[in-house]
């Protein structure tokens, strides 16, 4: 599997987590490349068949593939398999987290380096992250096991490069590039200001932007005070100059007009219908007039075909993705207009997935990232 | 004095939310218990790979030298009596249900009531 670059406080498996976490890896690439386009096969060979035989007429939509197709055997058994191999994913690195995390508790305290961190206890974890664990990890962004804990962050870092397999890159930071470089390629010469990251976790994609925006004040945002702890001394060791503080993105203490842009990456797929709108009236309010909205995130069900779109929300049903739904069908320019943004100046920007050489997330290269842009 | 041993770290293990049924309760949980064993073996296999590595860089024998191992018989024999023992602890549920149906046979064959 590809190597990823592991910084001073990279919570770094020994010999038999490593094998057990590449172990995973290679397992989830057999799956996605083996054993899921078998799906195809049984629904266009037996499902769809008996399902003309039986309606005749092909199904209308996804939820009429998901009645049939959740009871065909072999689509059970990939999903079990899937779902299982999530679950190893995070089982895996905890082994390393929980075994080195007096050493990086250690070494958090005494990084040295560039940004700051400002938790407010008084920020409340949201119910759509406290209702079930987004992406089935362990206690989530939110959950503190010691004091000043950065183990969530940790077990972040390294479950979702596994995750990807690798697809967001040695720095783990595909999405951040994914937005950048749509960024620059639309306004190559805006000045680029006070930049605020929205539900940032670890900051995987605003330290990126940092390194590369050299004249910006970069600003990142979490409800969670364990990823916000753990990104804050993962930028410094990284050489970055981001400043974090904990606040709900729906809900923050920036002052109307004084922000150049706002960024997220794949947050608004991990909120509810009440929050997306509340993030994009804040957006609004803290906005310079004539700032710039960029939130890219996962593919709408829009012109997906019946089959297409059923295993899409496989994540919804079985990885506990349950926002995703709603996004999905959400029409995001009502809730950018309801927000105070001019219509005309909305736009939903579908942007290649390729962020070098080729390299996509997910090992999926046949899809666009919706970025949601807007100006002020 | 030394200081008292620190308390072993324990972080969440089990992720919120309703975990879907596949097959059934107990199917699901065997077929993971085979995924699980099948990464444990990677694991294993890794570090053998590991240890023939170091072996033959430290010159103690070189990785050839156990591709062209000679089984003698007294090795055979051994492996062979190993390799049966690990094959019935891993069929033992086989062997389980079929004892008992043996003895549910017995039961019916005998002319003693109980």
């Amino acid at each position: 599997m590809l190597q990823q670059a592991m910084h001073d406080l990279f919570p770094k498996p020994n010999h038999d987590e490593a094998a057990r976490q590449e172990f995973v890896n290679d397992f989830r690439v057999h799956l996605a490349a083996k054993v899921f386009p078998g799906n195809f096969g049984a629904y266009f060979g037996r499902v769809l068949p008996a399902f003309a035989k039986t309606n005749g007429r092909e199904p209308k939509d996804r939820h009429e593939v998901r009645k049939v197709m959740t009871q065909d055997p072999y689509y059970q058994m990939w999903s079990l398999m899937q779902r299982s191999s999530q679950e190893m994913i995070w089982d895996s690195v905890i082994d390393t987290v929980e075994r080195t995390l007096p050493d990086l508790q250690a070494k958090a305290k005494t990084a040295k380096g560039k940004g700051t961190l400002t938790l407010d206890p008084a920020v409340e974890i949201p119910r759509y992250h406290t209702g079930a664990d987004i992406h089935l990890q362990p206690g989530a962004y939110h959950t503190d096991s010691v004091p000043d804990d950065i183990a969530q962050g940790a077990v972040y870092e390294r479950g979702t490069f596994l995750y990807a397999m690798g697809g967001m890159g040695p720095e783990n930071d595909g999405l951040g590039r994914i937005l950048h470089k749509f960024f620059r390629k639309e306004w190559p010469n805006r000045k680029i200001g006070k930049v605020v990251d929205m539900g940032t976790t670890i900051g995987l994609g605003i330290v990126y932007w940092a390194q590369k925006e050299p004249d910006g004040e970069f600003h990142a945002i979490d409800v969670a005070a364990p990823v916000l702890r753990y990104g804050h001394v993962r930028a410094k060791a990284l050489g970055a100059a981001v400043h974090f503080s904990q606040q709900n993105a729906e809900k923050t203490n920036f002052a109307d007009n004084s922000v150049d842009l706002v960024i997220s990456h794949i947050l608004l797929h991990e909120t509810s219908r009440n929050a997306i709108q509340n993030i994009f009236n804040e957006c609004h309010r803290i906005l310079k007039p004539g700032g710039l909205m960029l939130h890219l995130d996962l593919p709408q069900a829009g012109a997906q075909s019946p089959l297409e779109g059923f295993l899409w929300e496989w994540e919804v049903y079985n990885n506990n993705e349950h926002f995703y739904g709603q996004l999905r069908e959400l029409d995001v320019s009502e809730v950018a207009a309801k927000a105070g943004f001019d219509k005309a100046k909305f736009k939903i920007h579908q942007v290649d997935s390729t962020w070098a050489d080729g390299q996509t997330p997910y090992s999926d290269s046949n899809f666009t990232f919706p970025v949601y842009a807007a100006e002020k | 004095m030394a200081d008292a041993p620190k308390k072993p770290v324990k972080l969440p293990r089990t992720a919120k939310g309703k975990k879907p049924i596949y097959f059934d309760s107990v199917t699901d949980k065997l077929l993971s218990m085979v995924l699980t064993l099948m990464g444990e073996l990677s694991v294993t296999r890794d570090r053998l790979d590991t240890v023939e590595r170091l072996i033959e860089k430290h010159a103690l024998f070189k990785q050839d030298d156990i591709e062209t191992y000679e089984l003698t018989d007294a090795v055979n024999q051994i492996r062979t009596e190993r390799r049966a023992a690990y094959i019935a602890r891993v069929l033992k549920s086989v062997q389980d249900e079929l004892e008992s149906l043996q003895q549910q046979g017995e039961s019916t064959n005998t002319e003693v009531k109980p």
